[in-house]
Parts: C-alpha cells; structure tokens; sequence
C-alpha cells in the first residue's frame, strides 16, 4: 500500500500540539503529572457575617447520610428562614467518597458537603477553614473541645486533633457496652462500674455456660473492644493522640497492652464466640438479640435495631475504667459538613451549620438516630428504652471530653490492618504484642 | 491457508475498520495506557503526582502482601478454572452426551448462578458459611456436628471456601460451553466408535473430549480471567481475611485506590496483573491451538 502523507501526518500533528500546548501555557512538563489540571485555589480570607441574607436563596447540600438527620434539620431550618430552599442531594456512601473530590472541584461546587474522612480534601484546597465561622459564631465556647477536635486539621489535613476546623458536626455516634438486663439478671450482675469488675462479670458468665461477649469479627469489628479497653484504661487523652497520629504517640502503651491483651485473653478463655471470625455485625447484633450473651460491644447505630428486637431488655454503658471515679470513655465521630471553596453561599451554609448545634436541631439529632450536637441533657427518649441509656452515655462521655476517634482511620490503611490484625489475634494467630507493633507499624509509615 | 493476494488489499478497509477502532481505542486503548502512565507516579488521586519510575513496579514485585495476593489468584485458577472444567466435562458427558437434548431442566438449574449478580452470590455464601448457615446445619445433621465452623473465619479454610464459590459460579459456563459443542460433534464418529465396542468412557476420551477443545480453550480463557482478575467474591464474602488469607490483587488495587490514596502503585498493581493475565491467555491460545 502506498501512502505519501504517510511520515507527514504525524509531523504536522506534532507541529499542531505543541502550538496547542504553548498557546494554553501546558508546556511545562508537570502538565502531564495526573492532577496537573484540575487543582482549585484556596479563598484567602473570609469575613462571616452571621445574619441570614435576607431574599431568596438556594442552600445546595451533597451528603451519604440518608437516616434522614439532615433532611429534618434542613426542613426546620427552611421554617426557620423562609426566603431559604435547601436542596439536599444523597449518594450512597461508596460512591460519594469516590466523587467527592470531583463534586467539590466542580463548577457547580454545592454549598455544603458532608465529609465521611478529611482523605485529600484539605490539601487539595477544596473545603475552607472554618475558623472564622466558629469565632463569629462562637463555637469555642459552646461545643466540647473533643466535638470539635475531631475536624480539626493542619494545612496538609494529615496532622489531626489541633489547627484549624474543616467541618462542624451535625450528630454523633458513639461506641459503648450494651448488655441484656436479662441474662444479667439471672447472674445476679449489676452494670459494672471499673474494668475489674466488667472481667469478673465475664468470668461469670461462662461459668453460667452464656457467650460473655458477644462479637462479629468478619469485618474487623473487634476493634471496637480493643479500642474501648484501650480508651477506658489508657485514658482519652492518650488514646486521641494516636488516634490523631500526633508524633511522638504509641499504641504500645499501658491502655494499647491492656486492650490487645484482654482480646487475646477472651478469646482463649472462650468468653468470645467460637465463630466470631466468620460473622458480621448485624449477625452479632441479631445473636445478642436471641439472648444466650452477655454484653455486645457496638455503636448508638445499633439502638433502634436492638430497642426493637429485644424491647426493654437492654441496657448501655460506657466501658468503665480503672476506677468507678474514672472519667467516662467513648469511640465516636460525627457526620459533619465542610464548606466547599467555590461554594455558592458560604454565609447561608454557616449559618446552617450553627442551627445544626442548637437545641431544636438536638431533639432532631437524637430521633433520627444520632447523638446530639449540644443540648444533650434537653433531648427526650421513650421511657424504658436503650435510648435513654445511649443519652445518658453520651452526656458523660462528651461532658467529660471522653470522646476518642475512631483508631480505625488513625491512617488511610489502618482499618484494613485492624482487621487483619484482630482476626489474626483472636484467632490464636499472633499475640498481643504482634498485634500492636503490627498497628504501630502502620501508624509510623503515616506519621513517622 | 492461502494469503490474500496483495492486490485485494485495498485502503478502504481501513474506513471499515475506523468506527470499532475509534471506541476501542477510546476506551479501551487510551485508559490502559492512562494506567500504565499514571502508574509510573506516586499519586493520590487529588493533588498533583510525582514521578516515580518504576518505583511502584519494585514495590509490587517486593512487597511480600502484593506477592501473596498475586500467589493467592493463581491459586484460584484451581477452584475457579480447573474444577469447573473437569466437573464441566463430567456432567456434560452424563447430561449432555448423544445429541444433549436431555435433561434441560438440570441444566437450566447448574446454569442458574451465572445469572446471578455475582455480589448477590458473595452475600448468598456469606450467609451459607455462618456459624448457623446451611453448611453447618447440613453437617450437622448428618452427624458431623464436630466438622462445623465460621467457615469464612477460619484460617485454615476460608481459602478454600471462598473457592468452592468459585466453582460453583463457573461450572453452569462450562457446562454449557461443552454441551454446545457435544452438540457439534459429527454424531457419526459416537456410531464409528461405538461399533468398535467402546463403552462411555472410551467414547468420551476418544471422540468428546478432542471434539471440545475449541470449547475447553474458551472455558479456560474465560475462567482464568475471572480468577485472577477476580473481586466481588473475594471481597464480598471475607475482604480478603482472616488477616490476609484471602486477599487477592483486586482488593488490593481497590483499596490501594479508592482508600489509601495510593493510585500509582494500584495502576502499577493493575499492569502488573493484565499482563499476567495477558500471557496466560496467550499460552493457552498455544496450547491448545486448533491446528496443531
């Protein structure tokens, strides 16, 4: 075949690119590093003005939280301010964390978006400090440092627990004991108030022939009992310091040692289940509901489905500590939302968040599942059930600033090495101190 | 075969070819060499990447969890390609033989699990290998009571039982792939080798099984693909645990994604693993070539 243009089409095509690329300035090589083309520029300052702009407005809200929470604030907040329309759009949670960096670059950026984790949005410029915001509104003063914490963040969004605030939250989980008033009952057992006596009482329980703890571990959920041990022992300041990745910090500590040991120790006295392994969460959740188990280690999440399964018959606590004195510990996060750079209507979108910690906002926290922000002493649950107990645990834990992040996103990878870790651990695989320096390995290539 | 002589060879057929070209190259060639670029940076998918060779190609080769999920794919060609094959060709030879017009029923019911989502298919055998799911109970009730466990929990066996979901998926496809080409086969050469005297088995090594190797070729293309590049199973039923007995690269290379920040070193995982997989193929192609 003869083709004559053949060597010139691709020298003209040459040619013509590279008089593309320097006309659009792209000539420098980092034009071709990913990313190159799509960074967003940090808005300087921000002067709040607090008062709702009066005429109409459209609030965009994007989230992965679809309890309804938000949905019940944004309805009170639009009778609230009537010229305001809040037009919330939900994507289910997979698919919102992968999409979140290209909503937030977009043009059409929303005005508020829910962060599931602070992952690469404060170093890509895409959400604003809201420093000014909590000092016009006077956050600092209202919320519980350890609420707070939670979303605070250096320039780089890897450094957390101190620096500036990327996100306010709109509702807390939190992570404690549940234990069937039933099967307590027929021990004889009150709800424990130090670490020992929460021992012995598993010890009693299996001379009863009951399952002490119950516990699905397919997922990695047997980070919550060691986290909680190590809270609860160790102390919530410690405990936020690893989880925050503040340097310096080490899970081979006193209340870590305590935690990975107690895992260990359970599983090899039979005080967790046999198949804990190969079971999930909501299939613990239903095992505790059938009643042969003593306590469940589990999040608020879980206190509807557990009120309705065995209605009356359990109780909450948060794990106790060293002594009855012991300031109360709790694992918890929040859903909480960032402002967006290019959002539309920051002020509007600060003003929500500030509704978002007053007392209506807590009743409407609180009934669609969620801890509330503030107010918690004025929230009201149905007489007799868990949720009263959760209340009650929450005031304690969140008065008391016991509130500890989760350990499982202490780094990117940390969730998938505490569940790795803990299988191995419980499954007679390793011992305590494997599983620690297998967590503090992780935690170093983070945070040095 | 004779070559087209070079005069029928005409530039136009290139127009003809344009279209297929276009989207092929659209999306499927451009992506994967947007793979293989982005794979030569350490990238977090948000800010902007540095270079870094082949980098991220050592870490894949080194990395000891990398290696081991790599070993654990092959591994599965075993239970996803190897068994579904062999049980394939057996019930092909019983339900399928003479003509397989038989039994339609039965092979509607072995088919039934390739239509199913296969996520559906991870949480059905999630379930199943419970502590009280139906394996159990089944062993249970038998009186090997002594043999149950968390399956999907068990170091010693989730392996396993993660595979044997494999072939449960894969076998309906062979089987159905081999049956088609029972139904090829000249019927003659069953009468020839049946006055000879063979019994069914003979019958089957000698006329049914070379009769399918076009068939047995595709069985084996298409199901070594869905064991190396295998994901929803795996991350359905176990995430790759307990601890890390499971994992398999596509697990590793979502995470590595899509929650550690860490694109360039999936993409390079990802390149690394086509090109297994490209080679596999290509050697099955070889071996059991038509024409030789």
């Amino acid at each position: 075949m003869r083709r004559p243009s053949g060597p010139a089409l691709p020298a003209a095509a040459a040619v013509a690119m590279a008089a593309v690329l320097s006309a659009t300035g792209m000539t420098s090589c980092g034009v071709l590093a990913p990313g190159a083309l799509t960074q967003v520029h940090a808005v300087p300052g921000w002067a709040v003005s607090t008062t709702v702009p009066a005429g109409r407005a459209t609030l965009t809200v994007v989230s992965s939280e679809n309890s309804g929470t938000t949905r019940a604030l944004a309805a009170a907040f639009e009778k609230l301010h009537p010229g305001v329309a809040v037009d919330f759009r939900y994507t289910a949670v997979d698919d919102y964390n992968k999409s979140l960096n290209l909503t937030l670059s977009s043009d059409h950026a929303p005005d508020l978006a829910l962060l599931n984790m602070l992952g690469t949005t404060v170093r890509a410029d895409l959400v604003r400090s809201l420093d000014p915001c909590a000092t016009a509104y006077g956050w600092d003063r209202s919320y519980p440092g350890t609420e707070l914490a939670q979303w605070r963040a250096d320039d780089t969004g890897v450094r957390l627990g101190t620096g500036h605030l990327w996100a306010a939250p709109a509702g807390f989980s939190v992570v404690g004991v549940y234990y069937d008033k039933a099967v307590a009952a027929g021990l004889g057992i009150t709800a424990p108030t130090t670490f020992a006596a929460f021992e012995a009482d598993l010890a009693k329980a299996k001379a009863a022939g009951k399952t002490p703890v119950q516990l699905g571990n397919l997922q990695g959920h047997a980070s919550l009992v060691f986290q909680s041990v190590t809270d609860s022992v160790g102390g919530a300041r410690t405990a936020s310091r690893w989880a925050y990745g503040i340097p310096g910090a080490t899970i081979e500590a006193p209340g870590g040692t305590a935690g990975a040991r107690a895992l260990s120790d359970w599983a090899r006295k039979g005080y967790l289940p046999a198949g804990a392994n190969g079971t999930d969460l909501p299939g613990s959740v239903a095992a505790f509901a059938e009643g042969r188990s003593l306590f469940l280690f589990d999040g608020s999440w879980d206190a509807a489905v557990i009120d309705r399964t065995m209605p009356g018959r359990a109780g909450f606590i948060p794990l106790p500590g060293p002594s009855a004195s012991s300031p109360a510990t709790g694992i918890g996060t929040s859903i909480a939302y960032a402002i967006p750079t290019r959002a539309e209507h920051p002020d509007l979108a600060a003003a929500f968040l500030d509704f978002m910690g007053s007392a209506q906002a807590a009743q409407l926290e609180f009934d669609t599942g969620f801890m509330p922000v503030a107010h918690a002493d004025q929230v009201t649950a149905p007489s007799g059930s868990v949720l009263a107990d959760v209340a009650a645990a929450w005031r304690r834990v969140d008065r008391g600033n016991g509130l500890v992040p989760f350990f499982n996103n202490a780094t990117p990878t940390m969730n998938d090495t505490l569940t790795a870790a803990g299988q191995q651990l419980i499954g007679g695989r390793s011992s305590p101190a494997q599983f620690l320096t297998a967590l503090q390995a992780d935690w170093a290539r983070e945070h040095g | 075969m004779s070559r087209a002589p070079a005069a029928r060879r005409r530039p136009v057929a290139y127009l003809y070819l344009a279209p297929a070209l276009a989207v092929y190259t659209a999306f499927v060639a451009l992506p994967w060499l947007h793979t293989v670029w982005i794979s030569l940076y350490t990238w977090d998918g948000v800010t902007i990447g540095t270079w870094n060779g082949l980098g991220n190609y050592r870490r894949v080769l080194t990395d000891s969890a990398m290696l081991a999920a790599l070993e654990h794919a092959l591994g599965f060609v075993l239970f996803f390609s190897l068994l579904p094959i062999a049980f394939g060709l057996l019930l092909a030879a019983v339900v399928g033989g003479r003509g397989g017009r038989r039994y339609p029923l039965t092979r509607a019911v072995l088919f039934l699990p390739q239509i199913v989502p296969l996520v559906a298919v991870g949480v059905m055998w999630r379930w199943m290998y419970g502590p009280d799911g139906t394996v159990n109970q089944a062993l249970r009730a038998i009186g090997l009571g002594s043999l149950t466990r968390a399956w999907l929990g068990d170091f010693t066996w989730a392996y396993a039982a993660v595979g044997v979901v494999g072939t449960w998926v894969m076998t309906g496809l062979a089987l159905v792939l081999f049956q088609s080409g029972i139904q090829r086969i000249d019927t003659s050469l069953y009468e020839a080798v049946r006055l000879d005297g063979a019994g069914p088995f003979r019958e089957f090594a000698a006329v049914t099984l070379p009769g399918l190797r076009a068939e047995i070729r595709v069985a084996l293309t298409v199901t070594v693909i869905a064991a190396l590049a295998g994901f929803d199973i795996v991350y359905v039923t176990t995430a790759g645990g307990p601890g890390t007995s499971t994992t398999v690269p596509g697990v590793l290379i979502y995470r590595l994604a899509f929650t550690d920040g860490q694109v360039g070193a999936a993409c390079a995982l990802a390149v690394v693993l086509s090109t297994l997989i490209c080679l596999l193929v290509l050697a099955i192609g070889r071996l059991l070539r038509e024409d030789t």
